[in-house]
């Protein structure tokens, strides 16, 4: 887990504003737009690694004093709450119920809004999406103190534009995501796990063959050797359902309890990475993963750099970890694994990185061809510029 | 020559002669959409034939500085695709290609004219089919349920057309050509294609969607149950949501809906019954077995009269017509009538309805209800007969239930859009930062106004100077939520 940027920023002593209702936060973000400065919005810090390096700021926001929940409606299955409440500790509150999200770094503290800023996901997210998908109502602090909502605490709703979508995958770009209203799943009675052992492209292969049946696998994700295929359920329908998975795969160990529990920890221990490991992600169309790995395979034949890749296979999300090797390796590999992707029409974020990476290759690839659009928008929400600056550099400012 | 005819000769020049239309009488055929109440006739409707013939329509009409709204089938409900006098519809009719389907990766790539049906058949051979079904999927086309964000009968349980689209193709108002979106939900950088769903046609023009195509079910099971009240039928609704179980479909109707309804197409509903729940579930077939007897008994629980179980898809097939057809029947037993979209929280349901019917009988006026009872989406249609004189009132009590759902903490639309029907209401649910902020998402794209003009946000000339008071939202006044 890098937090270089919190480091940097407490080495050069910038302060930091801790508002604790929406009020103090419209009130400090117009405060810092009267004085021109440049502002660092900060949740639990589980992913200020995230794209570019942030330049210089001048004040850093600490939204997690924004942790009220403010509204749990278990009959309507929704919950409204601040942004800054840690996902973690929302589950902990609701009952019988979930916010159906799994990304790896839930258990860290990621916040509600850095979630969905980061617009981060798991396995789950095959089936549920990820926040962008959950979130039905939003409240945000624009860089000149205005606090503008969209949606609202129904589930179905098309008046006005959604500006959940803008802010997902923003990163702390466009505005303070304060207050967010989320929709609920029930908690599944059962759940269950057939791991197949397998290399990617068998992995691929049967990964596609399941997807033609009705079993309805929650996740289905590859790592370290073995495609992971998760039903949730009624007991007796999860049961049946592995079964036949099990008569498909011909193979494979059916995990259930702590031996579940375990096999995905696992898989969220890649993408969260440690010190001075490189992780990025990737969107690709879903049958590229086998082309993409052996590519990865090819980058990595060197005996110090260790690559370990995980994949959604049926919706083409893939984290890299490289560990291990010298910083100019990492940045080999990132620079040739991400233009194949970028050739084959994907897209890649770089989530944490080993220091030094950033001497010797951008964070970003290529601008795509919306960058003027996304500058308009910026320019629009944050006229001066003055929200996580570099973020997005060189796309926008 | 003045600015129009040279945008015609332009626009000619890009798709042939037999791709304008200027004729006076054939551009009345554009005038309206499904909201005929709103009528506009535009000085051009311009057919291109791909997309880059669309970015160079744009293109010419940006240069021109000339309004344009893009159109699909013309069954929207609430004059999203009324058109701007002096400016120019573009109409997508002729791209109605499926350009791909791609059973491997659970996709397909289609042109905006396709129909919504034509989706799922052309995908049907794979066993595979493309979720949201508006009642309208017939007709209406993908370009249109894209503007829209169209949900339909399964949303409850499988989301709207935000969910199911992974990348867009769309000319921006300037006449860019882009991609938003991407081949896998992770994309880089905020989510444009989440921001022009939805958006109703004021942010780009689409020119091709990536769809993502699901599985069809193992099994589909679906009954029919009767109740002695309405509220009985709502209870039921919420007893199913609270046993964790999450339906495909659960919907309302009321006895004047059924009296219609039965009386256009005699799908067998129980004429004097005074509510009717449809409830299908669809899934794994033991689980889904497993469910639907747990459904019956909480039916039961809640006092059902008699539950009507399909046997087979012909009669599952009946029980939805009798359902699909509850809007258009309506003419069978008023000769005109509104249609509200309001959204309340499910839990409000009850009280909504009951508050809509004291509403209707002080206006004098019948209320049918046929409503989406599983996400709160009601459909009130106001009963009046216009040589009555009863048009004015009538409107004034359906423009009153929209409200009405957001005082209840609810929304304007859950589907048809706000469009040129509900923009003057915006600033009931919306507060004046919330609006100046759309805005400025708006002119982002479009800093010249000339994409879909007068739609979605109120303006002054459409609403008059001021778009009316702002009004706490319900949750602000209880203290919930705060405005500032």
């Amino acid at each position: 887990m890098s937090s270089s940027v919190s480091d940097r920023m407490q080495a050069r002593d910038v302060p930091t504003v801790r508002p604790s209702d929406l009020r103090q936060a419209r009130d400090l973000m117009f405060e810092a737009a009267r004085s021109g400065q440049r502002v660092l919005l900060h949740g639990a810090g589980t992913a200020q690694s995230w794209g570019a390096p942030v330049g210089d700021v001048d004040v850093v926001l600490d939204t997690t004093g924004l942790d009220q929940l403010l509204a749990y409606n278990p009959a309507d299955m929704t919950v409204a709450v601040g942004a800054g409440m840690s996902l973690a500790a929302l589950q902990e509150r609701l009952d019988g119920q979930r916010v159906a999200l799994d990304a790896a770094r839930i258990p860290l503290g990621a916040t509600v809004g850095g979630l969905l800023a980061t617009a981060d996901g798991g396995p789950l997210r095959a089936t549920y999406g990820t926040l962008r998908d959950l979130v039905i109502g939003v409240t945000v602090v624009l860089a000149d103190g205005t606090v503008a909502r969209s949606g609202g605490h129904v589930i179905k709703n098309v008046a006005g534009y959604d500006l959940t979508k803008l802010f997902s995958g923003s990163l702390g770009t466009l505005g303070l995501v304060a207050e967010v209203v989320l929709r609920l799943h029930p908690l599944p009675e059962a759940t269950a796990t057939l791991a197949v052992p397998c290399d990617v492209a068998a992995g691929f292969a049967h990964a596609t063959a399941l997807l033609a049946c009705p079993l309805e696998p929650v996740a289905l994700d590859w790592h370290e050797g073995r495609l992971l295929i998760r039903f949730e359920g009624t007991r007796s329908g999860v049961a049946t359902r592995v079964r036949k998975a099990v008569a498909l795969a011909a193979s494979g160990e059916v995990l259930e309890g702590a031996d579940e529990t375990a096999v995905w920890q696992a898989l969220a221990g890649t993408v969260v990475g440690g010190d001075g490991d490189t992780v990025l992600r990737a969107g690709t169309r879903p049958d590229l993963l086998p082309q993409l790995a052996a590519r990865l395979d090819a980058l990595t034949t060197g005996p110090s750099v260790k690559a370990t890749l995980t994949s959604s296979v049926g919706i083409g999300v893939h984290t890299v970890r490289l560990r291990g090797g010298q910083p100019a390796e990492h940045a080999a590999v990132l620079a040739g694994w991400r233009s194949e992707v970028l050739a084959a029409g994907g897209s890649v974020t770089l989530h944490q990185r080993i220091p030094g990476l950033d001497e010797l290759v951008g964070s970003w690839g290529r601008a795509p061809a919306t960058a003027p659009l996304l500058r308009a928008l910026k320019k629009r929400m944050d006229h001066d510029e003055r929200l996580g600056p570099g973020r997005f550099a060189p796309w926008f400012a | 020559m003045n600015a129009i005819e040279h945008l015609r000769d332009t626009l000619r020049a890009i798709v042939g002669p037999a791709g304008v239309i200027s004729e006076p009488t054939e551009l009345r055929t554009y005038e309206c959409d499904g909201l005929a109440g709103y009528r506009v006739t535009p000085a051009l409707v311009v057919l291109p034939s791909s997309s880059a013939e669309v970015a160079e329509v744009v293109a010419a009409c940006h240069r021109a500085q000339i309004p344009f709204v893009a159109r699909g089938a013309g069954t929207g409900l609430s004059g999203g695709a009324l058109p701007v006098a002096d400016g120019v519809v573009v109409s997508l009719q002729r791209m109605r290609a499926v350009l791909e389907v791609d059973p491997t990766n659970h996709r397909a790539v289609v042109e905006p004219g396709v129909t919504n049906l034509a989706i799922s058949q052309a995908a049907s051979a794979y066993d595979l089919y493309y979720a949201p079904d508006p009642s309208s999927q017939q007709v209406c086309t993908i370009g249109g349920n894209v503007a829209e964000n169209s949900g339909g009968a399964h949303c409850l349980k499988y989301g709207f057309t935000t969910h199911h689209v992974l990348a867009l193709e769309a000319v921006l108002p300037d006449g860019t050509l882009v991609w938003l979106g991407g081949d896998s939900p992770e994309v880089a950088g905020p989510d444009l294609r989440g921001l022009v769903v939805g958006s109703e046609g004021t942010l780009a023009v689409v020119t091709k969607v990536v769809v993502r195509l699901l599985r069809k079910p193992e099994t589909v099971r679906t009954l029919l149950a009767d109740f002695p009240s309405i509220e009985q039928a709502a209870d039921t609704v919420t007893g199913i949501i609270a046993a964790g179980v999450v339906p495909a479909a659960m919907e309302i109707m009321d006895q004047l809906a059924i009296e219609a309804s039965e009386a256009a197409v005699g799908a067998g509903y129980t004429l004097d019954t005074p509510a009717a729940l449809v409830i299908e579930l669809d899934g794994p077939a033991d689980e889904c077995g497993e469910l639907f007897e747990t459904v019956q008994k909480i039916c039961h629980a809640n006092g059902t009269t008699k539950i009507r179980i399909a046997a087979d898809d012909t009669e599952r097939a009946r029980i939805w017509t009798g359902r699909k057809a509850a809007f258009a029947a309506m003419g069978r037993i008023s000769p005109n009538y509104f249609v509200q979209d309001g959204v309340v929280p499910r839990t409000r349901l009850t009280e909504a309805l009951s508050t809509i019917a004291a509403m209707g009988a002080e206006a004098s006026l019948r209320v049918a209800n046929v409503f989406h009872a599983g996400d709160g989406n009601l459909h009130p249609l106001v009963l009046y007969d216009e040589s009555r004189g009863e048009h004015d009132r009538a409107e004034k009590l359906s423009k009153a239930i929209a409200e009405l759902c957001v005082d209840l903490g609810g929304s304007l639309s859950g589907e048809h859009g706000i469009g040129t029907d509900k923009a003057c209401s915006m600033p009931v649910m919306f507060g004046k930062e919330d609006l100046a902020t759309m805005d400025r998402v708006r002119r982002a794209f479009d800093p010249d106004g000339l994409c879909n003009p007068g739609k979605v946000l109120p303006t002054p000339r459409l609403c008059g100077e001021k778009p009316g008071p702002y009004r706490p939202h319900p949750l602000e006044a209880a203290g919930v939520i705060e405005r500032l």
